[in-house]
């Protein structure tokens, strides 16, 4: 399983690294995307992983899983999200003012 | 009284501007004054010095590096006090008739004022440190002086050019000044010099003494870093008397009297000093005969003197020092007057061209006459201070002996015998061009005497001459002696100023001197022919060479710029990505990758969703120049990423993430609406193989790193918000109150995140309109209908009923998976819903005006919450909790940290109503619905 | 425990929710409120400065929950110390900006706030997670003060911005990860404990993490080769910003100085003194990098935006030289570089405004409509940035060589420092004459800026002949500071006391 795990985030990264590298602003908001699920799993599995259950005490609960890199990673989340939110507008305003969807302003790279 | 005398003039380089209006005497009066004040405060300490005492005064100031506010007034500074304020007065005063009312005058005797403070305090410090700042200052302030004329080009260059060689020397005087601290282990000048016998032995010795000579050297023109100097004649005249003649060119000797304890007396000292004084003396001595400007030709003259003063300190004989610090005064009094003279003379024909300016005599006697007899000093002509000194350096080149090796003993004394050959000639050429040699040619206006009072400085500075050159013996001699023994720092060995020692063979090196330049001149026309040849055959000069230099540094430090940084984010982003890569690896480099810790079995379910998501992220990737495509994958590796967290025990996680992913989706389609369909292929095919390469590293290195974490355990602090998340936070769903109530701060500053970001979204989109394709991304025409009626339809009993989903989902966060933020998602998605059935404009006219407001309420809410707490002596954010009971939700507990949690709800709401309606608010097409 | 310590965030956080709720109330309003926020943030600091003065560090446990279970802030010389610099800068910045700049575009004041809230709260923080919650608060407003005035420059260099920083973000969750999974706590004080303690079994995931850490931070403090983004960010911004921004590579050091110095030192087991060794090389690398660029250039905003990444990396040569002695001169040197950095902004402001067509450009032959007043100034504030006499940057700068003298670096250290001085001076006499001397004949064509904008330049410029003339108590301080920070154990000491000691929540009563 954790072999599994890693591999994934190791994959959600590879892809992630190889969008933001790109000259063009969406496939950069997509991999910045890539690289928040990758890095929000990660974080997650800072805190092991632990199958099939919840952090709620007093529901009878056997094996209780790390609640704290849970929240984190909740945080992460939010943030991420409002950042995003941001980049794709901004995206949107450098259309406009650069007259292009490239990074460094224009259709060029 | 020290520290005062030397305040004054910095006081009187403010007060000149405030007080002084533009024209009229008053700019020169007060610099006259302040400059005269701080004489007639040094007077009274004089005669203690003139006993031999040194007087120091010692103030703390930062203990730290070792900065001290020190002074020392012993012989050697005393000696530069009264040049640097003597003759300061006296310049002021010829200023005041040479600068022409037009040439701001406060300014002028404001900086004028200023580097007179500066180099008053260096000759005084006691404490390096204090001694290397004053010595930074004459280097900036002479920096304004010549650049003074701001207009003039040259002027501006000269400046720089002279900022650029004083100030690197004076980097290097810093390094060695540091150093010797460090060996001294105190910067004040007293245990320095106490401290030579050790600073001689230590092995960084010869590091010291360079940068320390490169600091004096460039200071005081000395080869081959004399190329400043005859730059910075572009400064008006005056300045050239005071700092480029008498003073702060003699800033570099004085460095030299002044550490001669510490670093002479070994050969390196002997080689390095009198080798470069020698050199200097011939070519200054040399150069200065072919200068056919004025100034030039006095300029060479000055760099020629110091050489010899170099020279005398280099040999590093008792009576070498005193001839020195003799030669120091003669040159400062004959060489300011025959500077004012030029000046004068520049004043009254409009030009310093010696080929133009001839038989000036008849126009002006009086003036020519003072000026052959200074001339006559610098050339050494008996009966003249110029005279003695020399005589006594002549006296000097002849015993070596010390030295060891006899083989070479001939060489000083003839070098000597040559430069004072070339003094003789140029003197007279000065004399006998710009005096007789026919009429003036060419010029504008006829020359004639200059106003009554310009002259004084002159006057006064020639009696000087006559006077020291006649009776040495009680006009210099005890202020000779005092300086002479801070020098040494030892008793001085006896040593006669009479005029006439008998014919003896100083005295035949100053007849030959004497008659070879009289010969020399009268050959003149063909030695300025040879002159002329080697000139045109090696075309180099100093400034050149800087110029070139400083030319080469602008030009690299562009190239290098414009290598290193070719303004492109994806550069950016590859040196963070590789550097992240390499000193990551470079952090976990040698250790094993798997731990010992427990490993789950691998499920099938797990391995399905994880083939999807892994599919999932690569097809993005791949297919990311089909944007639509992209997208929709992903959606995909989201939904599953949500799945995760729900199958490893994080339903919160998995709900949230589920929601962010449905807005989040949204969003990029509303602008992939306006952003062009396709991304362009740009990259080459080797940059796509480099950029994949990166990417599999970096996913292995964060595969590794994740495996390494996920095969080792360490115990936890959550340990205690599992015990005390019940009965402290009075919740059973954990991550809940954790985010609410043990580390609900960081939720607070999410929340303020998101809000800026719904504020910096807002102002972007402010004047922002957007013109979207006729297309859709798949090439279809829109629909003409934008809100499909199904979607009306069912959308709008839709929202109430989303809206208590989201507080059921709220209401019950506490203790089961939902809280605030998944609830406010959900009203979220619902309003899109809204938005995308009904157009945007309907979801704009009900909250875009309120979106702020909600959150900034919002985060008051939660920060009044928070402040609650004090109220009952609680820090910020303590919580405090009852239970209640409603209908449907059941039993639920009210606590305080949900009021938090509402803060939570209104603030993320509004963020994501703003986003959208702002979205949808851009494209005419909604202002038109 | 004291609620002083929370001032510094909440009161720019309750302005900046007002800000956003007054919205509509109109100019005054908000500058009222936003100036009266800013204002408070002053005294706030001194307070706080001369009660850590004392040697004292201030703790607050937010939701009276024990240390390393919530979250903590802590107060020390080092924090109080950087909360005054950034109340001072952002007072100068908003009193320029209120005179018109301000409404160059919108909702200025609330970010303006919220920038501060990031700001503040990175330097009182004890937390890892919410020192990088801070960092995205103070990165989100930076972004959106970046684009504030709007137009093409400002918008490509904020995108770089954005992309840029949330790749590093993700890097920081990253080092976090590692960090939390191999000893399971975030509070930096118990990190220092357990980190010192971890078995070599950890070692991997902590040095990585640790090192991951020091890259985000790198980038903040742009440190070659992450610091490209910030030549053509500072340039282009508003000068309010970009005077206010002159402290935000400090906060990158900072962090630096705190995470590693802290959890990373060199009593911290298998990953002791993890960053010393980079950072003299990227520190001089950092420096050469810079004054190529400040040769390069032809404008003097970018020459400035140069000049702060020069201070930057002088700043981690300092840290390099790991000693109390370099770390001290590193923060005195950190207060001159910051007010001299921020001054000159604000100047280069007015001068571009009052040479009107030819702005800033060292090339263009125009005068400016007071000479002696912001050439002067300009002096003053070169003389301080170049580490000439008389004034604050001298004295810093001899005081890291001094520290430098004796270690293993000191030729390095010694050349750098002192060859890219030479050219500092060079480039700067040459921008000062050609702006000031090279006047052509053509009167100042811009428009002449009033008292207060000029007078809070001048404020800032003035900062670095006042830390000359106070150096003695002012080292006097940051050697205080410097040992107080080698102080580890104190400082554990000092935020894991209450352990136990509070009341337990679930003892309390209703109130």
């Amino acid at each position: 399983m954790e072999a599994l795990v890693s591999i994934l985030v190791g994959v959600m990264t590879a892809s992630a690294v190889y969008l933001l590298l790109r000259s063009h602003t969406f496939p950069i908001v997509l991999g910045l995307s890539l690289l928040g699920y990758a890095v929000n799993v990660f974080l997650f599995a800072s805190g092991g992983l632990t199958p099939d259950n919840a952090p709620l005490v007093e529901h009878g609960i056997a094996r209780l899983p790390d609640p704290l890199p849970q929240a984190l990673v909740l945080t992460a989340i939010v943030i991420g999200f409002g950042m995003i939110a941001f980049l794709i507008v901004l995206a949107l305003r450098a259309l406009r003012d650069l007259g292009g969807d490239g990074v460094d302003g224009g259709d060029a790279p | 009284m020290l520290p005062l005398i030397v305040c004054v003039p910095f006081i009187g380089a403010v007060l000149v501007p405030l007080a002084a209006s533009r024209a009229g005497l008053r700019p020169a009066l007060t610099a006259g004054l302040t400059a005269a004040l701080a004489l007639a405060l040094l007077i009274p300490e004089m005669p203690a010095v003139y006993e031999g005492a040194a007087l120091i005064d010692r103030h703390e100031w930062i203990p730290a590096i070792g900065l001290t506010v020190a002074f020392r007034l012993d012989g050697l500074s005393l000696l530069f006090a009264q040049l640097i304020l003597g003759i300061g007065m006296l310049v002021v005063l010829y200023a005041h008739y040479y600068l022409s009312a037009t040439e701001g005058g406060p300014r002028f005797y404001s900086y004028l004022l200023l580097f007179m403070g500066a180099m008053l305090g260096l000759v005084l410090s006691e404490n390096l440190l204090q001694m290397l700042l004053f010595w930074e200052l004459t280097s900036l302030s002479s920096f304004l002086l010549i650049g003074f004329r701001r207009r003039e080009a040259e002027a501006r260059q000269g400046a720089r050019l002279a900022l650029f060689v004083t100030g690197g020397g004076g980097l290097a005087l810093l390094a060695a000044v540091l150093l010797i601290g460090g060996l001294a282990g105190s910067y004040e000048l007293t245990d320095v010099l106490a401290a030579g016998e050790t600073i001689k032995q230590d092995g960084l010795y010869p590091l010291i003494l360079t940068l320390f000579l490169l600091g004096a050297a460039t200071k005081s023109a000395q080869f081959p870093f004399h190329f400043w100097l005859p730059h910075a004649m572009a400064a008006p005249t005056p300045v050239s008397a005071y700092l480029h003649s008498a003073t702060m060119v003699k800033a570099g000797i004085f460095l030299l009297g002044r550490f001669f304890p510490v670093l002479a007396g070994t050969d390196l000292w002997f080689y390095l000093v009198g080798g470069m004084g020698l050199t200097t003396l011939l070519l200054g001595a040399y150069l200065a005969l072919f200068q056919n400007d004025l100034k030039g030709l006095l300029a060479y003259s000055t760099i020629s003197h110091l050489g010899l003063i170099t020279l005398l300190f280099g040999l590093g004989t008792p009576l070498g020092e005193i001839a020195a610090v003799f030669h120091i005064i003669n040159h400062a009094v004959f060489k300011a007057s025959l500077f004012m003279a030029a000046g004068i003379i520049d004043h009254e024909c409009g030009s310093r061209d010696m080929r133009k300016i001839n038989g000036l005599f008849k126009y002006m006697p009086y003036t020519a006459v003072l000026a052959m007899v200074a001339a006559g000093a610098m050339a050494g002509v008996p009966l003249l201070n110029g005279f003695l000194s020399k005589e006594m350096f002549f006296g000097e080149t002849l015993h070596l002996q010390w030295l060891g090796d006899a083989s070479w003993h001939w060489v000083l004394p003839w070098a000597a015998t040559l430069a004072g050959v070339f003094a003789v000639a140029y003197s007279l050429r000065f004399i006998h061009d710009v005096f007789f040699n026919g009429e003036p040619k060419g010029l504008t206006r006829t020359p004639h005497e200059p106003p009554r009072w310009m002259k004084v400085p002159v006057e006064i500075l020639v009696v000087l001459c006559v006077a020291v050159g006649t009776f040495p013996g009680f006009t210099v001699r005890p202020v000779l002696e005092a300086a002479a023994g801070a020098v040494l720092q030892r008793p001085l060995p006896e040593f006669s100023l009479a005029v006439w020692h008998g014919f003896n063979l100083p005295f035949a090196m100053s007849l030959v001197a004497l008659s070879g330049g009289v010969a020399v001149y009268t050959v003149r026309r063909r030695l300025f022919a040879a002159h002329e040849r080697l000139r045109h055959r090696l075309r180099f000069s100093g400034k050149d060479v800087a110029e070139g230099l400083l030319a080469l540094v602008f030009e690299l430090g562009r190239r290098l710029d414009r290598l290193l940084d070719n303004r492109s984010l994806v550069r950016y982003t590859f040196a963070l990505l590789v550097s992240a890569l390499a000193i990551g690896a470079a952090g976990y480099w040698g250790e094993p990758i798997g731990g010992s810790g427990p490993r789950e079995s691998l499920d099938l379910g797990v391995l399905l969703g994880g083939l999807l998501l892994g599919a999932g992220a690569v097809a993005t990737a791949i297919k990311h120049r089909n944007r639509f495509v992209a997208v929709l994958m992903l959606g995909l590796v989201g939904l599953m990423t949500s799945l995760f967290f729900a199958r490893f025990s994080a339903p919160d996680l998995a709900l949230t993430q589920l929601l962010v992913e449905i807005v989040t989706v949204i969003l990029v389609l509303l602008a992939m609406y306006f952003l062009p369909e396709a991304t362009p292929a740009v990259f080459s095919a080797t940059r796509r193989a480099r950029d994949t390469l990166l990417a599999l590293l970096t996913g292995t290195g964060v595969a590794a790193l994740t495996y390494a974490m996920l095969t080792r355990s360490a115990d936890s602090i959550s340990a205690f918000h599992l015990a005390e998340s019940k009965p402290g936070g009075g919740g059973t769903n954990v991550v809940n109150v954790i985010l609410v109530d043990f580390r609900s701060f960081d939720t607070l500053g999410e929340i303020t995140v998101l809000g800026i970001a719904a504020v910096g979204i807002l102002a972007m989109l402010t004047g922002l309109v957007l013109h979207g394709p006729r297309m859709d991304w798949l090439g279809r025409p829109w629909a003409p209908d934008r809100h499909p009626m199904v979607l009306a339809v069912v959308s709008k009993p839709l929202l109430p009923i989303a809206l208590l989903v989201s507080a059921f989902l709220f209401l019950r966060g506490h203790n089961e998976p939902g809280g605030g933020f998944i609830a406010a998602l959900v009203t979220g998605v619902a309003l899109i819903l809204q938005y995308i059935a009904q157009g945007s404009n309907t979801a704009q006219a009900r909250f875009h005006g309120d979106a702020l407001t909600l959150i900034g309420a919002g985060i008051l809410l939660a920060v009044l919450t928070g402040l609650g707490s004090w109220l009952f002596g609680y820090p910020f954010l303590t919580t405090t909790f009852t239970y209640a009971t409603l209908p449907v939700v059941g039993k639920f507990e009210l606590a305080s940290a949900m009021l938090f949690d509402l803060g939570v709800y209104l603030g993320v709401a509004g963020t994501v109503l703003l986003i959208l309606a702002g979205l949808g608010d851009l494209s005419p097409r909604n202002r038109t619905a | 425990m004291s609620h002083l310590v929370l001032l510094p965030v909440l009161i720019p956080l309750v302005g900046g929710a007002l800000l956003l709720l007054t919205g509509g109330l109109g100019t005054r309003v908000e500058r009222t409120i936003a100036l009266a926020a800013t204002a408070a943030l002053l005294p706030v600091a001194l307070l706080l400065l001369s009660r850590a003065a004392s040697g004292e560090i201030l703790i607050y446990y937010l939701g009276d929950w024990p240390a390393p279970y919530g979250i903590t802030l802590v107060v020390d010389r080092l924090s109080a110390l950087m909360l005054t610099l950034a109340a001072v800068l952002a007072l100068a910045s908003l009193l320029y900006a209120v005179a018109g700049d301000d409404r160059r575009g919108r909702y200025f004041h609330p970010l303006f706030q919220m920038q501060l809230l990031g700001i503040n709260g990175a330097f009182i923080t004890g937390d890892l997670f919410n020192l990088f919650v801070f960092f995205e608060i103070l990165l989100i407003a930076s972004y959106a003060l970046q684009l504030h005035g709007g137009g093409a420059a400002r918008v490509r260099a904020a995108l770089h911005l954005v992309v840029l920083n949330l790749a590093g973000s993700s890097i920081f969750l990253i080092g976090i990860g590692a960090i939390y999974a191999a000893t399971g706590t975030l509070n930096m004080a118990d990190l220092a404990v357990r980190v010192s303690a971890a078995q070599a079994d950890q070692a991997g995931l902590l040095r990585a993490g640790g090192l991951l850490l020091l890259v985000v931070f790198a980038l903040k403090a742009a440190l070659v080769p992450l610091g490209f983004w910030l030549p053509p960010a500072y340039t282009a911004a508003s000068a309010p910003v970009a005077a206010l921004f002159a402290i935000m590579t400090k906060v990158g050091v900072y962090a630096i100085l705190r995470v590693h110095g802290l959890v990373f030192g060199p009593e911290a087991g298998p990953a002791a003194s993890l960053a010393v060794p980079w950072l003299v090389p990227v520190g001089l690398a950092t420096i050469a990098v810079a004054t190529l660029g400040v040769l390069a250039c032809r404008e003097l905003h970018r020459l400035l935006a140069h000049l702060v990444v020069l201070s930057a990396g002088t700043l981690i040569v300092a840290l390099g030289l790991d000693s109390e002695a370099a770390t001290s001169a590193a923060l005195y040197y950190a207060l001159n570089s910051t007010l001299v950095g921020g001054g000159l902004f604000l100047l280069a402001d007015l001068i571009a405004r009052e040479r009107g067509e030819a702005r800033t450009f060292l090339d263009r032959a125009q005068g400016v409509a007071r000479p002696a007043l912001l050439g002067t100034l300009f002096f003053v504030g070169a003389v301080g940035v170049a580490g000439l006499p008389p004034f604050a940057g001298f004295a810093a700068k001899v005081y890291i060589l001094q520290s430098a003298v004796a270690g293993p670096a000191a030729t390095w250290v010694f050349s750098v420092v002192l060859v890219s001085g030479l050219l500092l001076i060079v480039a700067l006499s040459r921008a000062g004459s050609g702006i000031f001397w090279r006047i052509g004949d053509t009167p100042p064509a811009g428009e002449r800026a009033g008292l207060l904008p000029t007078s809070s330049a001048a404020f800032l410029l003035l900062g670095t002949v006042v830390l000359m003339a106070g150096a003695g108590p002012i080292t006097a301080f940051t050697q205080a500071t410097a040992s107080q920070l080698a102080d580890r154990a104190a400082y554990v000491g000092g935020v894991m006391a209450n352990q136990g000691v509070s009341t337990p929540a679930s003892q309390r009563g209703d109130p």
